[in-house]
């Protein structure tokens, strides 16, 4: 783990920088070790792959001693690392048209026909890695190595909202319709993001998710 | 009975939203923070007004809006000269405003910075999401309908009894130049810059492109020699990192960026000089410094 300043009121952690369960198991351990104690200066907390953003209000502590905080706080204990294996969230999707709106691109690129193509992505268990982009985008890895695909040359302006897609060794859900990049292979039911409830995310950090189709 | 006033858009100007200081601590599920750009703007005219400094206020970006008020109220504006006249008439910034029934609230010429701030004296009817009624910038999920206007929109204040009018002493009025000085620490892939590029980037001027806006500026020069290996693996970014694309585009991002990206971070805006760059508008000038992070600390007091 590597310390830098990231700004005047946060820091960055760097991990050993790949994309790795166990890293970002370290990360998201972390994360919480740090929401858990009462560190008054922290003010959010951004956990991604393989790095973690702490912010800090810079009126009441500084960058050095602030990352003595949480040096303190580091995680030994390896049982700590373990994946939540207890979040196993089943995911159903519908890989037929009118919702595989990539699926040629998909077939082209991988040479594969679309049964096997969604064969392999129901084929493995996928770990949210972490959120970005949009409020409760899911970045789930890792893909088998046959359905990599690269992104589309040109973004949709509208993608349609539970959207799930492919960009490189990652699959994800699309939270909200959204411009995006990702290659479109089908969507699900079921609502990642809703707005109007207390918790509006379906998936944590952290979270092991599995597709199967329908 | 409470009395409410209402503020009718007439025309809603080139960008005009309800803004306050945004949503801290879910950046973890990517929601952007969001929030005033010029902070210091929108909590003064609170204080104007004798609201609490995360009241929400109207962001009203270069071309303001027409708002027919209906019902009496007190209202004040800070932040960037838009000529904003009532009835007509040229309404004087960072003091109390009295407004009465059918007053029409209108701006003009662009005297100075970017963005005018109008804090209304009261409590906004305005749906919260996430404890904060800044409009957000993932407009289609419809997540805050009360923040964005459109001809006809109607916003609602419940008034409360009238302050003693607040004047803001001239002195510590903000001066919008159109030359605008910028300090920033290095970021976490400094390093990965070479000299060559680092003292490129500081020794000219920028100026920001008209396709900037709340996620971010962009900057109308490209880093020279700037051939990345590879993009990092998606990491945090924050309001005020400075990511140079692959193909050397420098972006500032601002209050509505993204949480995460893969670009690299050359630096960060230190947080005393974000409100002044929220005042920089497409053409105006910008000059960069690397200061210290001890340096960044004094920045803070006054």
């Amino acid at each position: 783990m590597t310390f830098h300043p990231f700004g005047d009121s946060a820091l960055l952690i760097n991990f050993e920088q790949k994309i790795d369960e166990v890293i970002n198991a370290r990360v998201i351990a972390l994360a919480e070790a740090i929401e858990a104690a009462p560190i008054l200066e922290a003010t959010f907390i951004t956990p991604a792959y393989c790095s973690l953003a702490v912010g800090y209000d810079p009126l009441k502590i500084g960058f050095e001693d602030f990352s003595k905080k949480i040096k303190s706080l580091t995680p030994t204990d390896p049982s700590h690392f373990a994946t939540k294996k207890d979040r196993v969230l089943e995911i159903p999707v519908y890989y037929s048209e009118p919702h595989c709106l990539d699926m040629s691109e998909v077939m082209q690129q991988t040479g594969l026909l679309a049964p096997e193509i969604i064969e392999w992505h129901t084929s493995v268990e996928y770990r949210v890695y972490m959120m970005g982009f949009l409020p409760g985008f899911v970045y789930l890895g890792s893909l088998p190595k046959q359905i990599y695909c690269s992104r589309k040359t040109t973004p949709r302006l509208k993608v349609p909202a539970q959207s799930v897609g492919l960009a490189g060794q990652q699959t994800g859900i699309y939270p909200s319709e959204a411009p995006g990049g990702w290659q479109i292979i089908g969507r699900t039911p079921q609502k990642i993001f809703d707005s109007g409830k207390q918790n509006p995310f379906y998936f944590m950090t952290g979270d092991i998710v599995k597709f199967y189709a329908v | 009975m409470t009395k409410t006033t209402t503020f009718h858009f007439k025309k809603i100007g080139l960008l005009t939203q309800v803004q306050d200081m945004g949503r801290i601590g879910y950046q973890a599920f990517g929601v952007p923070v969001g929030g005033a750009m010029d902070k210091a703007s929108a909590q003064t005219a609170n204080w104007i007004v004798g609201n609490p400094p995360n009241n929400p206020v109207l962001e009203i970006t270069l071309l303001g809006p027409q708002i027919e008020i209906k019902g009496n109220g007190q209202i004040a504006i800070t932040g960037a000269d838009l000529s904003p006249q009532i009835d007509g008439k040229s309404m004087p910034m960072f003091e109390t405003v009295q407004v009465s029934s059918t007053s029409v609230l209108s701006f003009g010429k662009i005297k100075n910075g970017c963005r005018a701030y109008l804090a209304i004296r009261g409590d906004w009817i305005v749906k919260k999401w996430l404890g904060s009624c800044s409009a957000s910038s993932n407009n289609s999920a419809g997540l805050t309908p009360d923040s964005n206007f459109q001809k006809g929109s109607i916003l609602t204040v419940k008034t409360k009894l009238p302050i003693p009018k607040r004047t803001l002493p001239a002195e510590v009025c903000p001066v919008h130049s159109d030359l605008c000085k910028v300090r920033m620490v290095e970021g976490p892939e400094f390093e990965k810059f070479s000299a060559r590029m680092v003292g490129f980037f500081f020794s000219r001027s920028y100026k920001v492109t008209p396709d900037s806006n709340r996620m971010g500026y962009r900057l109308n020069a490209e880093v020279v020699d700037f051939k990345p290996d590879r993009e990092i693996i998606s990491s945090a970014t924050i309001p005020g990192t400075i990511q140079i694309t692959n193909a050397g585009q420098p972006i500032i991002l601002m209050a509505d960026a993204q949480t995460t990206g893969g670009y690299l971070r050359l630096a960060n805006v230190i947080s005393a000089d974000m409100d002044k760059l929220a005042q920089v508008k497409p053409g105006d000038e910008i000059w960069f410094s690397l200061v210290s992070l001890e340096e960044a600390g004094l920045a803070f007091s006054p």
